[in-house]
């Protein structure tokens, strides 16, 4: 290999291996965990707004809720695990895939699969026969009927 | 391949079908989620009269009928009158009513208390903490709680005499037995 390609490797991952890097998992701040985790709620008496998002007295009770349990040193899972005892999987923006609500995320999928399954029936269907060749006899029959329909 | 389009379409408008059915007969203010079925969070606070503190503890064994509410909220206005009812009729036995008021001021609460004449215990969940262990979407809404601890009903919204009867004297009745 000639040294600019040699060059051109060592670019590469050298670009790679800065991108790994820079996109390594970064320990959160207390703040920014509480941040987190209020997104991923749902808002009780709002219209689909996360809890970090509204600001409603019930949202700013749980986010002061998140925050003290953040700093009692409660893992986020736990934290998520409190509220769904509570209000059940429907506090959760993002329902669990393996929950009932999880069928949110599944009916599009199978309403895909079965269109997959659709799409391929209808194009492997056998076309419509086009029956035998007309016999010489109805060639001339069919003649004789356009000319007596032709107009004089 | 055309039938199992049809089949399956058939099957999918029945299910609808069910489902709809099945919702359209729930009553929408019984919500048998969350914490139903659970043993009720315990909690400490405050007692509105500013006597002390409430605990629900001390009521085991008891059948508790636990109130949200809050003095800007209409509808606690408009079931102020089945909760009074209650009270009085289940005063001194084992049956305890209790409020807990929620997102409002200890001063607007005592007002409202005043005002209306409630004789029964409140509690003052002034960080919004125990209704939210509870799961309380908003004031009102009215949890029974067993002589066992465990949450058996929950009521969203004003609630009238005749469901908070029904919700006791089936608590009162599974003591018995």
């Amino acid at each position: 290999m000639t040294p600019g390609r040699w060059l051109i490797v060592v670019a590469v991952l050298a670009t790679g291996l800065a991108i790994a890097w820079s996109a390594r998992p970064q320990p959160l701040t207390d703040a920014q965990r509480v941040d987190r985790i209020a997104a991923e709620l749902r808002c009780p008496v709002c219209q689909g707004l996360s809890v970090q998002d509204s600001p409603s007295e019930t949202a700013r009770a749980m986010k002061d809720l998140v925050a003290k349990r953040v700093a009692e040193g409660r893992t986020d899972d736990e934290i998520r695990a409190d509220f769904q005892r509570s209000y059940g999987d429907w506090i959760l923006l993002s329902p669990p895939l393996l929950s009932l609500s999880g069928l949110v995320w599944l009916a599009p999928l199978a309403a895909l699969i079965a269109g997959v399954f659709l799409a391929l029936g209808r194009a492997r269907a056998p076309a419509a026969a086009d029956g035998p060749a007309p016999t010489p006899e109805q060639r001339v029959q069919l003649a004789d009927m356009l000319a007596e329909e032709e107009p004089q | 391949m055309k039938r199992i389009a049809r089949y399956t379409a058939v099957a999918l408008i029945l299910g609808l079908a069910v489902v709809l059915t099945l919702a359209f007969r729930r009553d929408p203010h019984d919500i048998r989620t969350g914490t139903v079925g659970q043993p009720a969070p315990a909690f400490t606070l405050a007692d509105l009269s500013g006597n002390g503190s409430i605990t629900l503890d001390r009521y085991k064994g008891k059948v508790v009928v636990l109130n949200f509410w809050a003095s800007w909220c209409i509808p606690c206005k408009e079931e102020n009158p089945a909760l009074t009812d209650v009270w009085e009729r289940y005063r001194g036995t084992d049956v305890v009513l209790l409020g807990i008021v929620f997102q409002d001021s200890t001063a607007a609460a005592r007002e409202y208390t005043a005002r209306l004449g409630n004789t029964w215990s409140s509690a003052v969940d002034d960080a919004g903490q125990v209704a939210l262990s509870y799961g309380v979407f908003g004031p009102p809404e009215t949890y029974f709680i067993g002589a066992d601890g465990v949450i058996a009903g929950r009521h969203i919204g004003p609630i009238d005499s005749a469901t908070l009867i029904k919700g006791i004297e089936t608590l009162r009745r599974a003591v018995k037995k």
